[in-house]
């Protein structure tokens, strides 16, 4: 446990050390904000549009139902924002252990007292936390804002969550990547890679066969995640998540086997 | 290998995310999946050769021990994954609990006859689509119902078989029937259900012409809305004229009586009480103010209602002009037609007449369903109610539980005759009839009435629509300068303090 404790640490100094850090966290912080933004103007724009043509002020009765801060809003921005997870986390995970593999300071970390599993559960555990992090930073704008509109703090809550398990997963993934290369870069754009085609497989309907399609939803991310947005917190939606961490882990492990045995 | 494996999981993403940008794959998407499947099979198979290289027992048994642990954990993922979804363990955390399936709406799940097919038709980027296939999901987890979706574009023949005229529309098919739900709720999927069912409920005399709600008016003072329900609840609806009516149809199984505001002639008012003797049953909902005869036939049955308008200063819903004027009842008694209502499940009532009831014979059963609170009483002078706006003190009225629904049993010749009385008729009007819980108070009191307590439930409330005002541009401002923009300065600051630093040590 004090090897573990120790690398957890390092791992942690090395995060919270390194200007890509912050500035990933800036990017997601950024693109967050601005997003929003941009969507509450238009949604405040539409909505002013049909004050003016009812010509008597503000009638709710006059717009339809589906105009309105859920699904104009937030649904939207938490859709990009799973998105642009895709594309940040991965900055984040890149380095994590193909630095190491770069450096040949993995050869050092095997020959401590740690398991392959030990190391790769550190720092799986280091990278889940500033992810969780950067879930924090992401969600606060968009919370604050929508928080104003008052809606319920529960629904809140299970969008966090899924965004967080989301976040966690895509990490994961990018992880199992980093562990099987010493290029920072192709860790990224193989765990981009991964992740996106990970992340719907609803372009295939039209070529698959129906049990085909529904095998392939069930392992894809966006239906798991879509229905945290609706503030439903489906047990085996989080197990999904989990799942894919748990074998995430198990793959990266798998690159310390093959470096043992010289492949 | 690994570079391979790259070039195809790349090419694989463009691909899609070629089609998602133009909604179908055209050349540079085909063209980047071919690329991507020879490239991973390639590297699938490199990676395997690479691995039968792999020389010495103690080699293969770490990579046989490695895959068996990806293998293991692949298969914990699935079994963990699978026993939850087994389990069915859901929360929602929606404020208004959108997604807990009404009583009802299990209940029509659960009786469906045989496999009834929704088809969610959808058009590309509609945001509401999500939302109905979850509800769809859960009434499928209750009953037996068979999802599927289609796209509009892709089916442009069941727009005209079906006529669906917009995405987010549900048709649902049993047996050769289908009903076609344009905006679906759980509400209007129920109402669908029902409707498919061929549920027969009986048939419904409404009394019309000496100034009776009007069941087929829809602005807020009419019943259109009572009227649809009874049909969705399988009520066949026949309205008689009570001047001209000598004898009520013998077909009857519930007459209605919504609120007569002008005296009954003596001859309808015999022929409901003949009704009455020979078993019939009576829903009537009476008027404060109004005397129709209907009254004095109730207080015949142990119902009487005494004159005055019922003032609960306790549960006002405070929409009245005159403080409890309009109460909120909750307290309601043990018995079929109150099923399921409880304190958090009220019945909204606007100016309403109190009761009091005696047993006509000892055999008859009367009973109270719903009452105001304790600190209630009956106004008798209506010229207070007209000069007192706003609190209402209570003078010299005894103040107590104030009946506003009972009902009664009274077995007559080896039959029994079943009346149910309401103290306020605007109850069931289109403005109050889906307010809270009425709506499942009146159906369920024409359910007893009618001898057909296993339909009595509580069904699906209408939700609220989401947030349609605009967010003040001020403070969407000011959240935008206070924590869209602060902390990503804040971060970058930190990340460009870091790297001089580093450049510096």
């Amino acid at each position: 446990m004090t090897e573990l404790r120790a690398l957890v640490r390092k791992e942690f100094a090395c995060l919270f050390g390194s200007p890509t850090a912050y500035l990933t966290l800036t990017m997601i912080a950024l693109v967050t904000a601005l997003i929003f933004f941009d969507h509450l103007r238009i949604y405040n724009q539409i909505l002013f549009l049909y004050s003016t043509t009812t010509m008597g002020g503000f009638d709710t009765g006059a717009i339809p139902d589906h105009i309105n801060l859920w699904d104009r809003v937030f649904f939207p921005v938490m859709e990009t924002l799973g998105l642009t997870l895709i594309g940040t986390i991965p900055l984040i995970t890149m380095r994590v252990f193909a630095e190491e593999h770069a450096r040949g300071t993995d050869e050092l970390l095997i020959s401590t007292h740690l398991t392959p599993s030990l190391v790769v559960l550190g720092k799986f555990l280091v990278t889940f936390l500033f992810v969780a992090l950067v879930m924090i930073v992401s969600f606060l704008y968009p919370a604050t804002a929508i928080e104003q509109g008052g809606l319920g703090v529960e629904h809140l809550a299970a969008v966090f969550v899924g965004l967080t398990l989301h976040g966690f997963a895509i990490a994961a993934i990018g992880l199992a990547c980093s562990a099987y290369t010493s290029s920072q870069l192709i860790a990224a754009v193989s765990g981009w890679a991964v992740a996106f085609t990970l992340w719907d497989f609803s372009w295939a309907n039209a070529f698959v066969s129906e049990r085909t399609a529904r095998f392939l939803e069930a392992i894809a991310l966006h239906p798991r995640y879509g229905s945290f947005a609706e503030g439903i917190v489906d047990l085996d939606n989080i197990f999904y998540f989990v799942g894919i961490a748990l074998v995430a882990m198990a793959i990266a492990r798998f690159a310390f086997d093959l470096r043992r045995v010289g492949s | 290998m690994r570079q391979v494996a790259l070039v195809g999981f790349v090419a694989l993403a463009s691909a899609i995310a070629s089609y998602y940008l133009t909604n179908e794959f055209g050349w540079f998407g085909a063209a980047n999946a071919a690329v991507a499947l020879v490239a991973l099979v390639v590297a699938a198979a490199s990676g395997a050769r690479q691995l039968g290289r792999i020389g010495g027992a103690a080699s293969h048994r770490v990579v046989g021990r490695g895959l068996l642990i990806i293998l293991g954990s692949v298969v914990m993922a699935v079994g963990m994954e699978r026993a939850a979804a087994y389990s069915k363990l859901q929360f929602d955390w929606t404020f208004e609990r959108a997604f807990e399936l009404a009583p009802a709406t299990v209940k029509a799940l659960r009786e469906l006859p045989g496999e009834a097919t929704a088809t969610l038709y959808r058009e590309a980027g509609d945001p509401r689509i999500r939302r109905t296939r979850l509800l769809l999901e859960r009434m499928a987890e209750e009953g037996n119902l068979r999802l599927r979706e289609r796209s509009l574009a892709e089916h442009p023949e069941d727009a005209g078989r079906f006529e669906v005229g917009s995405s987010n529309t549900v048709v649902i098919v049993l047996g050769d029937r289908f009903e076609t739900v344009g905006r679906p709720t759980e509400g209007s999927l129920y109402e669908a259900l029902y409707r498919l069912q061929s549920a027969e409920g009986g048939q419904v005399t409404v009394l019309r012409g000496e100034g009776e709600g009007d069941l087929s008016r829809t602005d807020d003072g009419g019943y259109a809305g009572l009227s649809a329900a009874l049909a969705t609840e399988g009520y066949d609806l026949r309205s008689v004229v009570s001047a001209s009516m000598d004898e009520v149809p013998v077909t009857t199984d519930v007459l209605l009586v919504v609120g007569a505001r002008r005296p009954l002639r003596a001859q309808s008012l015999a022929a409901i009480r003949r009704y009455l003797d020979a078993g019939g049953s009576l829903v009537a909902l009476l008027e404060p103010g109004a005397e129709s005869g209907m009254e004095a036939l109730l207080a015949e049955w142990g119902i009487e209602s005494p004159e005055g308008v019922v003032i609960d200063p306790a549960r006002d819903s405070s929409w009245a002009s005159v403080a409890g004027l309009d109460p909120v009842a909750y307290h309601y008694w043990d018995h079929p037609i109150a099923q399921g209502l409880n304190r958090n499940r009220m019945t909204f009532f606007s100016g309403a007449r109190s009761f009091r009831l005696r047993r006509p014979r000892p055999e008859d059963e009367v009973s109270k369903v719903v009452e105001t609170t304790r600190f209630a009483w009956i106004e008798t002078d209506p010229t207070a109610l007209e000069q007192r706006s706003g609190h209402f003190e209570r003078d010299d009225h005894p103040a107590d539980f104030q009946p506003l629904v009972v009902c009664g049993r009274y077995p007559r010749n080896g039959r029994e005759t079943r009346i149910v009385a309401f103290g306020d008729a605007d109850f069931a009007s289109n403005q109050n009839l889906r307010s809270l819980y009425n709506l499942d108070l009146l159906i369920n009191a024409v359910h007893w009435a009618a001898e057909n307590e296993p339909m009595i439930t509580l069904r699906p409330k209408n939700r609220p629509t989401p947030v349609q005002f605009p967010i003040p541009l001020t403070n969407t401002l000011q959240t935008l300068y206070g924590v869209g923009l602060l902390v990503p300065e804040l971060l970058l600051i930190v990340s460009g303090a870091l790297w001089l630093r580093r450049r510096s040590g």
